[in-house]
């Protein structure tokens, strides 16, 4: 039993498997969901698989450095940035047209 | 042979438990669940740091993730009044046109990585180098391989954020009338 666990022990490609499984579920909410706060949920969901590729490729490639560490660093700085001026357009956003529904959000299409 | 099968265990049955919560995420009508079912996802994600040597990674990321930007997501929901918005069902040829491109994305990384050679190191010669210490000090390294401008950028990006979001959620003078100043939120 062990040993047939011990032989499926994950390597590279098996973790890499994991963030585009999870990439690919955040792409299909930025594509269905209509409320702008579940796109924005959705955007979260493929930018925390991005920065786990980093760390994968860290671990199995590099592992005596912490490169792709500092990179999912800076990856999560950046989504942190994100999200506090997508949270902020959103509020003035509501403000203005009570509504979230970014289909009905085009007045610079018109 | 005993931490290889522990590893094994481990992986798959949190790959499932984040899968499960993924897709609870962008499936679930009501957006407030949404946020809570993205808290186990990076919950998890923050499991597989720990299981990756990335100790510190998996600190920040219950901190920065879970700690703000879900709270921030739940402000949102709230301030939005999103939670007592359903969304409604999307329609059947979006639903179909979403899978479509997601399942091709999965499908070509796949198989891109399966073709792809890694130069995989053994996991018995990994030196463990994923220690604060090692990333302040690759943070903070002037030389060649350091990152300190990016670093730097990042602090001014942060600050450059911080004034953004003050600016656009005040009341402006003209919208809010006579009132301007007295109620301030950033």
């Amino acid at each position: 039993m062990i040993e047939f666990l011990a032989s499926y022990e994950p390597g590279v490609v098996t973790w890499l498997m994991l963030p585009a499984v999870l990439f690919a579920i955040g792409i299909y909410g930025l594509l269905t969901r209509r409320n702008a706060v579940g796109i924005l949920i959705s955007a979260e969901l493929a930018i925390n698989s991005a920065a786990m590729n980093f760390v994968i490729f860290n671990r199995f490639i590099t592992p005596a450095k912490v490169d792709g560490q500092v990179m999912s660093l800076f990856i999560i700085a950046a989504a942190a940035a994100e999200v506090v001026v997508g949270v902020a357009i959103f509020v003035m956003l509501f403000k203005h047209r009570r509504t979230m529904d970014v289909t009905r959000m085009d007045a610079m299409r018109r | 042979m005993l931490s290889a099968a522990v590893t094994t265990v481990l992986f798959f049955a949190l790959l499932a438990l984040a899968v499960a919560f993924a897709v609870a995420t962008v499936l679930t009508r009501r957006i407030f669940r949404s946020a809570i079912y993205l808290m186990g996802t990076l919950a998890t994600s923050a499991a597989f740091y720990v299981m990756l040597g990335a100790e510190f990674l998996a600190g920040v990321q219950i901190l920065v993730y879970v700690g703000g930007i879900v709270v921030l997501i739940v402000f949102a929901v709230m301030l939005t009044s999103s939670g007592e918005m359903l969304e409604d069902h999307p329609s059947a040829l979006r639903r179909f046109l979403g899978f479509v491109v997601a399942a091709g994305f999965c499908a070509t990384t796949v198989f891109v990585c399966f073709l792809t050679e890694f130069k995989s190191v053994a996991a018995d010669k990994a030196v463990h180098a994923g220690d604060a210490a090692a990333i302040g000090r690759k943070l903070l390294d002037r030389g060649a391989e350091g990152y300190v401008l990016p670093f730097e950028i990042i602090s001014l990006l942060l600050l450059c954020v911080v004034i953004a979001a003050i600016v656009i959620a005040r009341k402006t003078g003209a919208a809010a009338g006579s009132g301007a100043g007295a109620g301030e939120q950033g």
